[in-house]
């Protein structure tokens, strides 16, 4: 009796034992997925695809500039400072939006779309370089990527990544793919990587030959403006405050920038473009 | 030459005029937009400044009786400041103001969170900005034009402590 006893006692706790390793198994295998989906590395022609979907959106908003002047020209200082990047190679792309609203935006693979409003801000080629270089560096760290895995806890963000990758693209999987596009596009990158870009888009400019202080200037002109302008409410929803990318330049830039600060700026090429000449 | 110096002023004056900002600390006031320049004078902290230029890393300020160059970010902008007299906003109306005067944009919305929303994927749009697209040449070509932009290396900048 006390034997049986015994017996059925260790067959129970035996039971329970494989019960719960099994649980643990599937746990770990579960969470192994995950981390693997969460890592899994993206590579260069799977960035391409996603970049593509994710131009195609931020295009579904509204047409690009119909003035060819203007969109070859953006095109050939964006691929000139694209090859002063470290990823010279990607298919660069560059595009203004024909919106009033003041923004600029990137998606991976390398297009990189920037507003009508924004452009009538700027003062010269060395602000627009500014700003291109800034988006530059969003594709040359994969920000956007990283931004998406992060997606509504950082499991479903990969999952949907590598669901679209993985499932031959189905009709579905691009959905989501797309509405975890939206996502980030409405909730901005990580506050820290717009700072690096910002210190990176003031070096690669630079590289490029530009005078560095395009950027900062642009800046202090989106500080200068008024926050209640509905043209700009997007872009200061979705980057940090003017001030505090200014102050985060200054202690970056401090004077080591000064000997590029005589580098053109190109005003009159700019102001000619822009007239139409 | 001083025709030059004041082309240059006039060029630059329009962009900046109506913007005014402040100093971030005390602030040294110099003639010249150089770190050796001559000293005129100091900006205390928090005293207000009329931007008129920029020159590099420089912005030519006035403050009161005080005016000369200061270290471009030692100046912090005036939010709310209805400035878009700056920029090539006003070139962009005229070439889309009709016959009648009007102005082609006035009342269009911009792109916002509703847009983004509701925003269908438009791969025409896509076939087109691939048709702007300029070539490893085009852009070698572009740099090696007026302004001549000269390629180099420089390492990034690191984050702040």
């Amino acid at each position: 009796m006390t034997r049986a006893l015994l017996a059925f006692a260790l067959a129970l706790v035996s039971a329970t034992a494989a019960a719960q390793f099994n649980l643990n198994i599937n746990k770990l295998i579960e969470t192994g997925k995950n981390i693997r989906d969460a890592t899994r590395d993206v590579n260069e022609k799977e960035e391409a695809q996603i970049g593509a979907e994710y131009a195609a959106v931020l295009l579904g908003t509204g047409p690009l500039l119909a003035n060819p002047e203007v969109e070859r020209y953006v095109n050939r200082v964006g691929r000139w400072l694209s090859l002063n990047s470290e990823r010279p190679g990607l298919n660069w792309q560059f595009g203004v939006l024909d919106t009033g609203t003041v923004n600029a935006f990137s998606t991976p693979g390398g297009y990189v779309l920037i507003s009508r409003g924004l452009l009538e801000r700027l003062r010269n080629e060395a602000e627009l370089a500014g700003v291109l270089a800034h988006e530059i560096a969003h594709v040359v760290k994969k920000h956007h990527l990283t931004a998406m895995k992060k997606g509504k806890g950082m499991e479903a963000g990969a999952n949907v990544l590598s669901m679209y990758l993985d499932q031959q693209r189905s009709a579905a999987a691009k959905e989501k793919l797309v509405s975890g596009m939206k996502e980030v596009m409405l909730r901005g990158l990580d506050k820290d990587d717009e700072f690096e870009a910002d210190r990176m888009g003031v070096v690669i400019a630079a590289r490029a030959g530009y005078d560095p202080y395009g950027l900062p200037s642009v800046v202090q002109m989106l500080q200068a403006s008024n926050p209640k302008d509905s043209n700009l409410a997007l872009m200061f929803e979705t980057h940090p405050d003017p001030g505090a990318r200014l102050d985060a330049l200054e202690r970056a830039m401090g004077n080591r920038m000064d000997r590029y600060a005589s580098q053109p700026q190109a005003a009159d090429r700019y102001a000619g473009v822009m007239r139409g000449k | 030459m001083r025709i030059a110096v004041l082309l240059c002023l006039l060029a630059a004056a329009p962009a900046f005029a109506q913007e005014t900002g402040f100093a971030v600390r005390d602030t040294e006031v110099k003639k010249e937009p150089f770190s050796d320049a001559q000293t005129v004078g100091t900006l205390a902290e928090k005293a207000q400044v009329k931007v008129l230029a920029r020159q590099g890393g420089w912005m030519q300020v006035e403050s009161g009786a005080l005016s000369g160059w200061v270290r471009m970010l030692s100046i912090r902008m005036n939010s709310g400041q209805s400035s878009f007299a700056s920029g090539l906003r006003s070139l962009f109306s005229v070439a889309r103001t009709g016959s009648s005067g009007q102005t082609v944009t006035t009342g269009v919305r911009g792109l916002d969170k509703e847009d983004i929303k509701n925003a269908k994927p438009n791969p025409e749009e896509l076939k087109k900005l691939a048709g702007f697209s300029a070539s490893k040449g085009d852009a070698e070509k572009f740099a090696a034009s007026n302004p001549l932009l000269k390629s180099q290396k420089i390492d990034y900048l690191q984050a702040p402590k």
